[in-house]
């Protein structure tokens, strides 16, 4: 009999939690499509870096499962919460406490398994899209084959019973301890109000707002400072941030009682005052929850937004940095064994070797290496006078050369003024390759300038940077296919073998020592490729994973807060019914008040993530556009306004079908 | 007759030293078997305190209650569900009746627990059933059927067991009259033909007049008793009348 009982009772609650239990099977579904991706070989095989996405999968599981744990325990102590008078009415009629820990138990183990099994098959579609889209980024093709691997299975049921066993045995002790007098007298109690300490609140609201402003600057301060930055700086502005939250929403309640309720014109429009006070009676109690909810809003937000940021940068160092497939610098311009190897191991378009020079502050290029590098790349070529220079610069610093040179047009190499003719900003490697960022293209006529240069700074100076072996030589290669890892840790292996003898004078004297040769020596495109790839895929990945959690544990969270109460609403609304208000009106107020409901979590991280994303742009400026900081931005929140939108449609649509029904 | 309950001056404190509401104060008195008892007062009067220790619900500050020779201020925690699944039958005015049960199912609980072999169960509960009128709803679900057959559900589930004694806290409070009616009827001829003894807690004058037996109580004291006796209920019910108009400005209150 208690069996039939706790399974009908299950039955009620998969109904009544309808969106909790959608969402415990959409994370059962990740869960279990995530773990499959982490087992799978054809997905570690991709690439040498695939294989810590794995890994990476396992260990941000930990955040996943803390979200769980923390949305199932706040719902079953909400059951229980609600279901008091029941609970009170089985130890009346004599039933053991520790019978109906085990009804509930049951109960809810009896949702947890239908949730998981429903979420194995949903996460076995689940993994096919995500596999295909992932063999999709890597172009390998791609055959859907039902797979369904023990291990995957295993690890997430271990994750997905481990919640809530542990979660059980809580509500367990929880019933243990009840009387059964507050059992049946627990509705009876009423909320505080906060309205007294109105004053010390309205002192919070707006310390709050102290803090964050505080926050922000540090935050913008430590990120655009030219110094290294401090973290300690950073978590200090977290701090502060996380307190600003939780006072705020401790505090508004308070300010929207002054500010609407006290102010007589607002309070008596419409049907402002029921509005208002359905909301601040929730929020007295939802104060931390909501806070808590923000929190988890601004880690989605701000954590989305770096992810894309890196994504961002990697893929735009591709298109920056790697012009050519193969780039190789030398110490001591001999090229001749290099060539050999790679006309041999590659498929070879073009190859062309010249030099760049430094004067210890800027470099430069010859003309006519620039113009066949240009002719390699497809670009037409560009004429100098004798007397001018070009700036070859990033794209995303155009405009702050175009700027200095229309303050002052010229500049001096050795002892000759030249003009600037123009900035250009094709990508041509000029990220580190050719160049720092930039680089001056001088006529022919002066390259024996610039090279004097270099050969005075090398000599004359020991603040000359031997370690990165760098002077200037560099062999670039284009090739009919893109070459792949193994290439490059073949060419890297020849390569490293060699160790160079290099002649110095430093600080007057002649020294002689070996220079071996470093991995950053050599560039490929190819290997380049495959760890943006793996690292876009992990990154994109995981950010997607531990965002929808997020958002839907919190939205579910709001959804089960409303829904459960709407006992309490249809009264309420019933009563304005009676009162004469129509249907239409009274669907609107149901939405106003959910929306306001919904959109309060959302107040502060909106407002407070966008400035601390600006600031933490500022390092990625040198290869991410302002455009595509914006882009990012607006792409991240319509994502997350979908997913949370879908969910305060939903729970419009049960609240009101709960207030209607009979 | 056999005494049932005994409550020996027991006291019921709230609050702290500086500011003592006294819901029960020292209170006493005995239930033989087979009495249907009435606890009469105003709000704050202390009856549902009253009732609520003697159901286990509530503890006392001092004081003792017996039930036959059982001290129920002293029974241990890992006890008492057992000792109301054994002992007490419960009628609440909102009637807690479980909704995912059906009717007969809310009834065979009861007897489930209490470990009933199942051939019996169906066949007690028809029983009953008759009696009480609600045979022909024992298929439906409590949303489904009305006020007064649900809390007569609620007496069927609390006699079925045979209890030592029925606590009944308000039972009318959510009737109409004639459904009240129903019910009282109802109590009256289980405490006659099978024997119930009922301990029933109200402020409605008609309700508390198929007792035959009335303690008044006011600020936490047993202001006046009266029995039925040989007496007809439309006797009973004036003589109630003139108690509460007795108990002064709270009787405004009572009624």
């Amino acid at each position: 009999m208690l069996g039939k009982l706790s399974i009908r009772n299950a039955k009620r609650q998969a109904k009544d939690y309808m969106i909790y239990f959608i969402t415990v099977i959409l994370s059962a579904a990740l869960m279990f499509s995530f773990n499959s991706i982490a087992a799978s070989k054809d997905i570690s095989e991709l690439s040498s870096y695939m294989n810590e996405f794995g890994k990476a999968i396992t260990g941000i599981s930990i955040l996943i499962i803390f979200v769980m744990a923390w949305l199932i325990h706040y719902t079953m102590k909400f059951m229980l919460e609600k279901r008091s008078k029941e609970f009170g009415t089985y130890q009346i009629l004599g039933i053991e406490k520790k019978d109906i820990a085990n009804m509930f138990t049951l109960e809810n183990l009896v949702i947890g398994i239908v949730a998981f099994g429903i979420g194995i098959l949903a996460g076995v579609f689940l993994y096919q899209v995500f596999t295909s889209i992932i063999m999709n980024l890597f172009q390998q093709p791609y055959q859907i084959k039902i797979t369904f691997d023990p291990k995957a299975v295993g690890k997430t049921a271990i994750y997905f019973f481990g919640i809530f066993i542990i979660v059980l045995l809580n509500c367990r002790r929880k019933i243990q301890k009840t009387k059964v007098y507050d059992l049946l007298y627990a509705t009876k109690q009423n909320e505080n109000t906060m309205i007294q300490k109105s004053r010390g609140n309205v002192f919070l609201f707006i310390l709050s707002f102290v803090l964050f402003g505080i926050a922000l600057f540090l935050n913008h301060h430590e990120f655009s400072s030219e110094t290294e930055m401090k973290p300690r700086n950073v978590f200090f502005a977290i701090v502060l941030a996380i307190v600003g939250i939780y006072l705020f929403y401790i505090s508004i309640s308070s300010f929207i009682v002054k500010r609407y309720l006290e102010n007589k014109t607002k309070k008596y429009q419409k049907t402002n005052l029921f509005l208002y006070r359905n909301l601040t009676s929730k929020i007295n109690t939802m104060s931390l929850t909501m806070g808590t909810i923000a929190m988890m809003f601004i880690i989605i937000l701000i954590g989305g937004n770096v992810a894309l940021l890196m994504n961002n940068m990697l893929n735009n160092e591709i298109e920056m940095g790697y012009p050519f497939e193969i780039m190789v610098s030398s110490p001591d311009g001999d090229f001749s064994q290099y060539k050999e190897y790679i006309e041999k191991n590659a498929q070879v378009k073009q190859m062309y070797e010249y030099q760049t020079y430094y004067d210890g502050n800027l470099y430069y290029m010859g003309l006519s290496d620039y113009n066949h590098l240009r002719k390699m790349l497809g670009h037409e070529t560009v004429d100098l006078n004798d007397d001018e220079v070009i700036i070859h610069c990033l794209r995303t610093l155009k405009k702050k050369y175009e700027d200095q040179v229309k303050q002052k047009g010229e500049t001096t190499i050795g002892d000759k003024k030249v003009k600037i003719k123009e900035v250009r900003t094709e990508n041509f490697g000029q990220l580190s390759f050719n160049g720092d960022r930039f680089i001056f293209v001088v006529p022919d006529s002066l390259v024996d300038t610039v090279k004097a240069e270099q050969e005075r700074i090398c000599k004359g100076t020991d603040n000359f940077d031997y370690n990165s072996n760098d002077f200037g030589y560099r062999l670039v290669v284009t090739t009919e296919e893109s070459t792949d890892e193994t290439f490059y840790d073949e060419l890297c292996e020849f390569i490293m073998t060699k160790e160079i003898p290099m002649t110095q004078e430093i600080a007057g004297e002649e020294q002689t020592f070996n220079v071996s040769i470093s991995l950053g020596n050599v560039m490929t495109k190819g290997k380049r490729m495959s760890v943006t790839k793996s690292f876009y895929t992990m990154v994109s990945f995981l950010a997607f994973y531990v965002a929808l959690i997020f958002v839907m544990a919190t939205a579910t969270l709001l959804a089960i807060q409303q829904l459960s109460d709407s006992e309490k609403y249809k009264y309420r609304y019933a009563l304005l019914r009676k009162l004469g208000v129509d249907e239409l009106t009274i669907n609107k107020t149901i939405l106003k008040q959910l929306f306001y409901y919904f959109a309060l979590p959302m107040l502060i991280p909106f407002v407070m993530s966008i400035p601390a994303i600006l600031s933490i742009a500022i390092p990625f400026k040198i290869a991410v556009s302002m455009a595509e900081v914006w882009q990012n931005i607006v792409s991240i929140y319509s994502l997350f306004m979908m997913v949370y939108g879908i969910y305060f449609v939903a729970t419009d649509v049960q609240f009101i079908r709960n207030i209607e029904s009979v | 007759m056999k005494k049932i309950l005994k409550v020996e001056q027991i006291q019921k404190y709230y609050g702290n030293k500086d500011n003592l509401t006294k819901a029960i104060d020292d209170i006493s008195f005995e239930v033989e078997e087979g009495e249907f008892i009435g606890i009469m007062g105003a709000s704050g009067s202390g009856k549902t305190t009253l009732l609520n220790a003697i159901s286990t619900i509530d503890t006392v500050s001092s004081g003792h209650i017996y039930l036959e020779d059982q001290d129920i201020t002293e029974i241990k925690e890992e006890e008492i569900a057992q000792f109301r699944r054994k002992n007490l039958g419960f009628i609440f005015q909102d009637f807690n009746l479980l909704d995912t049960l059906t009717i007969e199912e809310n009834i065979a609980l009861i007897l489930t627990i209490n470990k009933v072999p199942e051939k019996e169960i169906d066949e007690k509960i028809l029983e009953i059933a008759k009696k009480l009128d609600i045979e022909n709803i024992l298929q439906k679900f409590p949303y489904q059927v009305s006020g007064g057959q649900k809390q007569r559900c609620a007496a069927c589930r609390a006699i079925i067991n045979q209890p030592k004694i029925i606590l009944a806290d308000e039972p009318t409070g959510s009737l109409d009259s004639k459904a009240a009616r129903q019910l009282l009827e109802i109590m009256e001829d289980m405490n006659r033909t099978m024997k119930a003894t009922i301990l029933m807690v109200t402020h409605d004058p008609v309700s508390a007049s198929y007792c035959n037996k009335i303690l008044f109580l006011k600020d936490g004291k047993i202001f006046n008793r009266i029995e039925k006796g040989e007496k007809n209920r439309n006797t009973f019910y004036s003589e109630i009348l003139d108690v509460l108009a007795l108990l002064g400005g709270d009787a405004r209150d009572v009624r």
